[in-house]
């Protein structure tokens, strides 16, 4: 009995927790560098954290459905830095009322990883990589429309005697380069 | 002074084996009580929460003449609002990448089936970026009404599309009674048809009655077409001057929107009208530009 009463009251806090959320952002998103500076002609490592808020899920960037939109994180062109790859995490499957089937999707907070790489002349400086995270958000009974967050990330190429510090060391374990 | 147990005072005798509840009856009861539970919470919304939230929408804004529009369906025939005069219209504004959208449809055709001989209709605007999908969708669920693209202006007449899929049930006058957000149960859009359509085409169904749970969200708010309309999208400009009107112009170019878009607070406002941030900072420079130069002041 408890468990019908808790589901009954779960579902018609689901349903206002949706709206009641709709003027706040679903998702809010950065980016970060795994180094304090990088060098010219070397691999650099950044991710983007993602949020996502209590209630709703995106899609994984490999969604379940050929109908779904899926996350994405897309990198401006920039003449310093080149994205080699970038890695989505796996998703979670999860069942919903409005699909038969599970869907793969990224509830919470997820990290997304990109592997980019300087110049071989890049002179030492502070240069701005610009993206979007995008995605398309839903909770159990609608939809919102497709949106993104627009990032920006500040590199500071140093020479190679400088040595490069780790930072967000908790960021990037969560990611699998290789 | 001596502790009493909790079975000192309980005769023994009154403890009758068959007074013991079996796991069937158990589950009997719990059943029972979550049915009393169920009727109980409709009971509670039809007569307690529905009247709550209808009592803000009184007054002419009740029910607000539906917002027309001309649109060409994805058959290629025109499709306009005002063609449906005199009939009950549920229009559903959704998108074929949106889960719950597609599963109302089923519902709907069946009720297109079910009631567009008795002066009723169903219309999809949907909100997807090309024909392409929708198109494939309509064909291979076989659709029997209505499909148009829509765009933003429509919903914003409509009050904007927090989230799909947002239904509008339209009365045989013309107006909108009830707005649904979220997958909603067929039968709710079926009970409310019913009741419009055996209302009168020609005055307001004042006893109309929203069914299903509502709530605030649910509230029919229409936008305001000066808004919508407007040369800085979002912002009433109706009350300025020319002169003043463009003088706010002016002003929005030498802002920055701090959204994120790199853009002017006007260009923003042009290209990107669901950004809220860039509307209430142009929304903050009218009120603070009008404090400088009130509506009607001519500069000499």
């Amino acid at each position: 009995m408890r468990k019908i009463l808790q589901g009954l009251v779960l579902t018609l806090m689901a349903a206002h927790l949706g709206w009641a959320q709709k003027s706040n952002p679903v998702v809010e998103a950065h980016a970060v560098m795994a180094t304090d500076a990088a060098h010219a002609n070397s691999p650099v490592k950044i991710a983007v954290v993602a949020q996502v808020a209590a209630g709703y899920h995106i899609n994984d960037h490999k969604p379940t459905l050929d109908y779904l939109i899926p996350t994405d994180l897309k990198l401006e062109h920039s003449d310093q830095f080149s994205v080699i790859k970038v890695v989505f995490p796996k998703g979670t499957p999860k069942k919903f009322t409005f699909s038969d089937v599970p869907l793969s999707v990224y509830e919470g907070s997820l990290v997304v990883g990109a592997l980019l790489q300087a110049g071989k002349s890049v002179p030492a400086g502070t240069y701005t990589v610009k993206g979007k995270f995008a995605y398309q958000a839903c909770n159990d009974h609608a939809c919102l429309a497709p949106t993104s967050v627009p990032l920006t990330l500040m590199i500071k190429v140093v020479p190679k005697n400088v040595p490069l510090k780790p930072v967000e060391s908790n960021v990037f374990q969560r990611i699998k380069f290789e | 002074m001596e502790e009493q147990t909790p079975n000192d005072n309980v005769p023994q005798e009154t403890k009758a084996p068959e007074a013991k509840a079996t796991p069937r009856s158990k589950l009997l009861a719990g059943a029972l009580m979550a049915v009393a539970l169920v009727v109980g919470l409709y009971y509670v919304n039809r007569y307690w929460i529905a009247p709550a939230v209808k009592a803000q929408n009184k007054g002419d804004e009740s029910h607000p003449l539906a917002p027309t529009f001309s649109l060409t369906d994805i058959t290629g025939k025109p499709l306009n609002l005002s063609d449906y005069k005199g009939k009950v219209v549920v229009l559903d504004f959704w998108a074929t990448w949106c889960g719950p959208c597609r599963i109302e449809i089923p519902g709907f055709i069946e009720l297109q089936k079910r009631y567009a001989s008795q002066g009723f209709t169903m219309i999809g605007i949907s909100l997807d970026e090309s024909p392409e999908p929708v198109v494939a969708f309509y064909k291979e669920l076989q659709m029997n009404y209505p499909v148009a693209i829509g765009n933003d202006r429509l919903g914003e007449l409509y009050g904007g599309m927090p989230g799909l899929p947002t239904t509008f049930v339209i009365g045989r006058d013309g107006r909108v009674y009830a707005k649904h957000i979220g997958a909603t149960d067929p039968h709710v859009f079926e009970e409310e048809i019913r009741e419009l359509l055996a209302a009168s085409p020609e005055a307001e169904a004042k006893t109309f009655h929203q069914a299903g749970v509502v709530f605030a969200d649910d509230k029919v708010e229409l936008g305001n077409p000066a808004e919508i309309d407007s040369e800085v999208p979002g912002i009433d400009l109706t009350k300025l001057t020319a002169e003043q009107k463009e003088g706010y112009k002016k002003l929005l170019q030498s802002k920055v929107c701090t959204c994120g878009c790199n853009f002017t607070l006007l260009k923003c406002r042009q290209v990107d009208r669901r950004c809220t941030l860039s509307r209430k900072l142009a929304q903050e420079q009218l009120d603070a530009f009008l404090k400088t130069k009130p509506p009607g002041a001519t500069s000499k």
